[in-house]
């Protein structure tokens, strides 16, 4: 489990962003944010380069 | 004579309409006074036309006697959720946002459900934006549900399930892009299906996340969905996504026996990835016993962990949708609720590199559940972990604590049906089972559907409130 990112570090990263968030909602997020680490973890591991977001054309598009 | 023609099926009421024994008018009066009577305590409608659906009604009756009968969904009051545009009915999102949005064009499944005769009553309340709810803090507020109102409808085609199981409307238009049709259909006791990824176009659907985006029907059994389905379907060139296919009778062959099919129960799901509720576990068992009953073959499939399409799910859904609102949430974050705000917002934190990850697990999710799906014809496993909760108890972050049972089919893109499997003995909630095919494989999925609901008396109980 990830662990919960700092104030400081969460406050860094929404400016970076330009996202403003409501101070009722900032720890609540900073929070989730915590459960969203443990989502990107998940799928930021080694993988064949088979595995990609390919484009694909259809007969038609010939 | 109809004792309640709001209670008929899709099938039952269009079998009537074509003999000329109920009138599209008498049945659209009907839903208009069901409406009226329990709208205030389940929030249904965003935007009610009442006037608009009588004119339509009239018009549909006139063509009827005039001999021209257009097909099962003529003379059949339905309705929208409110991300599907409609000409000259404001289209909100259920948002602040969008509150004085009118389109000057029907969505090309609107479209097509108005050629196809049916009545269209209103717009239906959502999960702002179809992510954020349910919410108290919108200019109206979340729908509740029929089976319980202090209970949560699920999300996000809200609106939509109440209306349907309480007879307000026959049958509604849901979208899915992580569960939006399944998870109301199940909580509120219908039948929902997110058809195959392009099967139905969404041009004039309030996007969320395109590439999980699906648009479908909601209704109170399988045929009827099967009937909605096809009045829908079409291709769209002007909807990259959707497929140029031919689009079967989907309602021609249901009744056909399932006997010899395959269904692969994907039991880690419901029992282990996301443990689901005891009622729950209990109805698969029992819905396995059904289908062997019909002579089916039921085998346990393993598929890759649950979480790991609820990841790749909801990072493709934050950065996709984050995408899309970057530019309001940064100039009017204000204008929307707090529960859509937050959620969305949250996706703006995460990188390309996530988002190109997560696509590239996607591809390999997709091989997993395509190989695993060899000589099985149906997947099963829960339609929701568990019953409706209480409205104001709903988790905000609910989705990224524990696995959505329903996000598999949006990555993966294949068509899945959520139906009823009896009601939780305790409370009387609905609870559900869920069955997801082959690409554009909706007929088996339908087939099955069917005949586990001709073998089951779920149908036969409706919402207590509509006995007060």
């Amino acid at each position: 489990m990830s662990e919960t990112i700092s104030v400081e570090a969460f406050r860094l990263l929404l400016d970076r962003a330009g996202i403003r968030v409501k101070p009722e909602s900032f720890e609540d997020m900073r929070n989730a944010y915590t459960l969203l680490q443990a989502m990107r973890e998940r799928v930021r591991t080694s993988r064949g380069y088979d595995a990609e977001p390919a484009h694909i054309f259809t007969p038609a598009d010939r | 004579m109809v004792s309640d023609p709001t209670l008929l099926t899709i099938r039952e009421a269009s079998t009537l309409i074509a003999t000329r024994e109920l009138s599209p008018v008498e049945l659209t009066q009907a839903c208009i006074a069901r409406t009226e009577a329990l709208d205030a305590t389940l929030s249904t409608y965003v935007a009610f036309t009442p006037e608009q659906a009588l004119d339509a009604a009239k018009a549909a009756e006139a063509e009827i006697r005039a001999g021209h009968h257009r097909g099962p969904m003529h003379g059949i009051p339905i309705g929208l959720k409110d991300i599907y545009d409609t000409a000259g009915v404001a289209t909100t999102g259920h948002s602040r946002l969008l509150q004085s949005r009118v389109p000057a064009e029907d969505a090309f499944t609107v479209a097509k459900l108005r050629e196809s005769g049916a009545i269209i009553t209103g717009k239906f309340g959502t999960y702002e934006f179809a992510i954020g709810g349910p919410s108290f803090d919108l200019f109206t507020p979340p729908a509740r549900n029929p089976w319980d109102p202090s209970r949560t409808t699920g999300g996000s085609s809200s609106g939509s399930a109440a209306a349907v199981a309480t007879g307000m409307v026959l049958g509604a238009t849901g979208s899915d892009t992580g569960g939006s049709i399944r998870s109301p259909s199940s909580l509120c006791g219908l039948a929902g299906i997110k058809p195959t990824y392009g099967l139905l176009s969404r041009r004039g659907i309030l996007p969320l996340s395109q590439s999980l985006d699906h648009a479908g029907p909601m209704c109170w059994t399988v045929e009827d969905a099967a009937l909605m389905l096809q009045a829908m379907a079409g291709h769209d060139p002007l909807d990259p996504a959707c497929a140029n296919v031919a689009v079967p009778d989907f309602a021609g062959t249901l009744g056909a026996p399932v006997k010899g099919k395959t269904i692969g129960l994907i039991r880690h799901f419901h029992e282990t990835d996301h443990e689901a509720a005891p009622p729950v576990l209990a109805a698969i068992e029992a819905a396995i016993a059904v289908f062997r009953s019909l002579g089916c073959v039921v085998k346990e499939v393993t598929l890759p962990p649950l979480m790991d399409f609820a990841a790749v799910g909801l990072i493709i859904m934050s950065s996709e949708a984050f995408a899309i609102h970057e530019a309001d949430l940064r100039a009017t974050p204000e204008l929307y609720g707090e529960i859509a705000r937050d959620r969305i917002s949250l996706g703006g934190l995460l990188t390309g590199a996530d988002y190109v990850q997560a696509l590239r697990r996607r591809r390999e999710l997709c091989a997993a559940v395509a190989e695993a799906m060899i000589g099985v014809d149906a997947l099963l496993t829960a339609g929701s972990p568990f019953p409706a909760q209480p409205i104001d108890q709903v988790p905000k972050w609910l989705m990224y604590q524990k696995p959505s049972i329903t996000m598999p089919f949006n990555v993966t893109g294949l068509p899945a049906l959520a139906l009823c499997a009896g009601y939780e003995e305790k409370t009387g909630l609905p609870v559900a089972i869920q069955l997801a095919g082959r690409p554009f494989a909706e007929t088996t999925v339908f087939q099955l559907g069917h005949a586990y609901e001709q073998a089951t008396d779920w149908r036969a109980r409706r919402p207590g409130l509509l006995a007060a």
